[in-house]
C-alpha cells in the first residue's frame, strides 16, 4: 500500500510574504517586539463608516484605485521568487485567494469606471497578474475562502509527487476592501474592538489585514519541508463550527499521526472570535498538550485566503531567528494553558503545525518539519 | 497518462431559465425550507450532486469561472448597509457549500477552482490526483445578463457532476490527462459541459503540457 501524497515530504525551496509590517523578516521582527499593525480605520475606506481594526499595507491609500493600490506589493513580492519558467508545463503556478480583486468590483459598482474591471473577476485578476509577472498559462486558480492557501499547497504537492512538475509556485494574496470589511462588519465580528486571539473575554472581535505570500515547492531534500497536509470540511453551517469541535479534530488526525514523537509548537488560526477560538485552542491542547499555541492575527489582522501562506513564511523566518513570536494582544485568561502570549525560543522543537479555518467549517493544517 | 473511470454523469441544462422557476422545479430534492436562500447555481449544483450523493471520504472538486455572480451583484447593491447573508453566499465555493450544508454532509476533501481558459485542465488534474477512492468533479455557472455585458457573468445556466474511480467495471467512460509537448491549450467550462451533455469524446490540449481526454464506452 502506498502512502497518501499528502504525507510525503515536500521541500520548501523559498518563501516570502508582505504584510502591513513589511516583508517576512520585518514582519517576524515586528511580531517579536509585540507590534500591532492593526489600527482603527473606517470600515468602508474612503466611503467612511464605523472605525474597525484594519492593517493595510503602508503604501495603500483608503480609496480603491485603477490599477489597484496593492499592485506594487505584488510586484515587490514577485521579485523575491527564484527564477524559473513559471507557468510553463513543468513549472506550474497555483494562485490562491479568497477575494482576488473584488475591491475593484466594489469600485466599479460605485463609479461605473470600466478600468476597474481589469481586476474585477477572479479570472481577470489572475490574467492581469499573469501577464504583468511574465508567467505562462499553466496557472491553476483555487479559492476556498480562508483556507485557500493551504489548499493551493496541497494540490501543488500532489502535482509534484505525481511527477507532473519539477517545481511549483504557490502565490497567494488578499487585500482589504469595503466589500470584505463591510461583510465582516455586517456579521458583527469586525467591530469596535481589537482582536485578542484565544483570550476568554466577553466580546469577540477580529481585525483584517492585507497579506500576500509565495512558496516555491520541489521534491528536494533538507531545509524546511511540509511533512503532512490535511483538510476537513464540516458543512455544518456557513459561519459556525460543530459545537463539539469534531471538525477541528478530524482535520488534525492525519497531522497528529504524522507528527508522532516530534516536539512541536503550533501556529493556530486564532482570529479573535470566541467560539471558534475556544474550539480550536481546546482541541489543540487536547491533541498536543505539550505544544505552545500562538496566533499572529492580533497584530496583522486576518489576511483571509492568504493567511496560511503568509503565516508559513513568517514561521520560516521565526525558525531562522530562533524565536517564535507570541500571541500578540492576547492576555490571560486564555481558552487553554497552552496559549503562548510571549515569544519563546524555538531551538528545542523539530516541527510546527500550521492551521487555518474558513467559512463552511473548512479546516486545513500542515506539519512543517525542519533540520 | 493518469485516468479514472466515469461511473455517473449528471447534467443540468436549464439555459435561460429564470431563478424562480429553477427553485420551483428543484424544490423537492432539497430538505424542507432550505431552498429559500439558495442561489440558482446552488440549486442546479444540488440537482446534479443529488444522485451522486457525496460521502465523507470522497474528494469533491468544483469548477466555476463566474460562480456566485447573482449573490455578488445583490451584495454590492446592499451597500452601505451590507447584507451578511449575501456576503457569505457570495464566496466562490458557496454553491457546493449551500448543497452540502443543507444536508449536513461533511467531506474531507473539497477543492474549489476558478479561472477560465485553463480551468478545465486544472480541475480535471485535481480530481484525478486526489487520493480518494471516488472523486466527484462538478461545476457550473448561473446566467447573469446584466453582468454579461461587462464579461463578469455567464450567458447560460448549467451544471454537471461526474463520479470517478479507478474501477473500470461498468464504467460509462474514462476521463484522463496526458502529459504533452503542447506549449499552450485551453478548454472552457461550457465546452467541457457540452461534451458531457452530448456524450462527445474530447482530446484537446487544455493547458501547457496537459491534454484532457474524455472517452465514452
Amino acid at each position: 500500500m502506498t502512502s497518501s501524497p499528502d504525507s510525503q515530504p515536500l521541500h520548501l525551496r523559498a518563501t516570502g510574504c508582505r504584510t502591513a509590517l513589511g516583508n517576512a523578516r520585518a514582519t517576524c521582527d515586528g511580531l517579536l517586539l509585540g507590534r500591532r499593525a492593526l489600527q482603527f480605520l473606517p470600515v468602508l475606506g474612503a466611503d467612511g463608516g464605523d472605525p474597525v481594526p484594519l492593517a493595510p499595507l503602508p503604501e495603500r491609500g483608503p480609496a480603491e484605485t485603477a490599477p489597484p493600490g496593492w499592485l506594487p506589493c505584488l510586484d515587490a513580492l514577485a521579485a523575491e521568487i527564484p527564477d524559473a519558467p513559471w507557468g510553463a508545463a513543468r513549472h506550474p503556478v497555483f494562485v490562491t485567494s479568497s477575494n482576488f480583486g473584488v475591491g475593484s468590483l466594489y469600485a466599479f459598482q460605485r463609479t461605473r469606471d470600466s478600468r476597474h474591471l481589469a481586476t474585477g473577476m477572479p479570472f481577470a485578476t489572475v490574467e492581469f497578474l499573469r501577464q504583468r509577472l511574465g508567467w505562462g498559462s499553466n496557472v491553476a486558480v483555487l479559492s476556498h475562502a480562508c483556507v485557500s492557501a493551504h489548499v493551493g499547497l496541497l494540490v501543488a504537492g500532489r502535482v509534484l509527487h505525481a511527477g507532473l512538475a519539477e517545481s511549483a509556485l504557490v502565490f497567494s494574496f488578499d487585500f482589504i476592501s469595503p466589500f470584505v470589511a463591510g461583510g465582516f462588519h455586517a456579521l458583527k465580528i469586525l467591530n469596535g474592538g481589537m482582536p485578542a486571539p484565544f483570550s476568554d473575554r466577553a466580546t469577540g472581535s477580529i481585525g483584517l489585514g492585507d497579506g500576500a505570500a509565495f512558496a516555491v515547492l520541489d521534491r528536494g531534500r533538507g531545509g524546511c519541508r511540509l511533512a503532512a497536509q490535511a483538510t476537513y470540511n464540516e458543512m455544518h453551517h456557513f459561519t459556525a463550527n460543530r459545537p463539539d469541535g469534531a471538525g477541528f479534530a478530524a482535520c488534525l488526525e492525519p497531522i497528529q499521526a504524522a507528527a508522532g514523537g516530534r516536539r512541536l509548537w503550533i501556529k493556530g488560526h486564532g482570529t479573535g472570535t470566541l467560539e471558534a477560538g475556544r474550539l480550536e485552542a481546546v482541541t489543540l491542547a487536547r491533541l498536543f498538550p505539550e505544544a505552545p499555541l500562538v496566533s499572529w492575527k492580533g497584530s496583522l489582522g486576518h489576511t483571509l485566503g492568504s493567511c496560511g501562506l503568509v503565516e508559513l513564511a513568517i514561521t520560516i523566518e521565526a525558525l531562522a531567528s530562533g524565536r517564535t513570536p507570541g500571541t500578540v494582544a492576547a492576555a490571560p485568561p486564555c481558552f487553554a494553558d497552552t496559549v503562548a502570549t510571549e515569544s519563546f525560543a524555538n531551538g528545542g522543537y523539530d516541527g510546527v503545525i500550521l492551521a487555518s479555518n474558513a467559512f463552511g467549517g473548512a479546516h486545513a493544517a500542515c506539519l512543517l518539519s525542519h533540520d | 497518462m493518469i485516468e479514472r473511470h466515469i461511473h455517473a454523469v449528471a447534467i443540468e441544462d436549464p439555459g435561460h431559465e429564470e431563478p424562480a422557476r429553477t427553485r420551483e422545479r428543484l424544490r423537492d430534492i432539497f430538505p424542507a425550507g432550505s431552498t429559500r436562500r439558495m442561489t440558482q447555481l446552488g440549486l442546479v449544483l444540488g440537482s446534479v450532486l443529488h444522485p451522486i450523493a457525496p460521502r465523507e471520504e470522497d474528494a469533491v472538486v468544483y469548477a466555476s469561472a463566474y460562480a456566485e455572480t447573482g449573490a455578488l451583484e445583490a451584495y454590492l447593491a446592499s451597500f452601505p448597509t451590507a447584507s451578511p447573508m449575501l456576503f457569505q453566499t457570495s464566496i466562490h465555493p458557496s454553491a457546493v457549500q449551500q448543497v452540502l450544508i443543507a444536508r449536513e454532509r461533511s467531506v474531507r476533501q473539497f477543492y474549489p477552482l476558478t479561472g477560465r481558459l485553463q480551468l478545465v485542465a486544472h480541475a480535471v488534474q485535481t480530481a484525478l490526483l486526489a487520493p480518494a477512492a471516488r472523486s466527484i468533479l462538478c461545476g457550473g455557472e448561473e446566467r447573469r445578463l446584466r453582468l454579461l455585458e461587462h464579461d463578469t457573468g455567464s450567458p447560460e445556466t448549467f451544471a454537471f457532476a461526474l463520479a470517478l474511480s479507478a474501477d473500470p467495471s461498468g464504467a460509462l467512460g474514462t476521463l484522463g490527462l496526458d502529459a504533452s509537448d503542447a506549449p499552450e491549450g485551453s478548454i472552457c467550462l461550457p465546452d467541457f459541459f457540452s461534451a458531457l451533455r452530448d456524450r462527445r469524446p474530447l482530446r484537446e490540449a487544455a493547458a501547457p503540457g496537459l491534454t484532457v481526454i474524455l472517452s465514452w464506452t
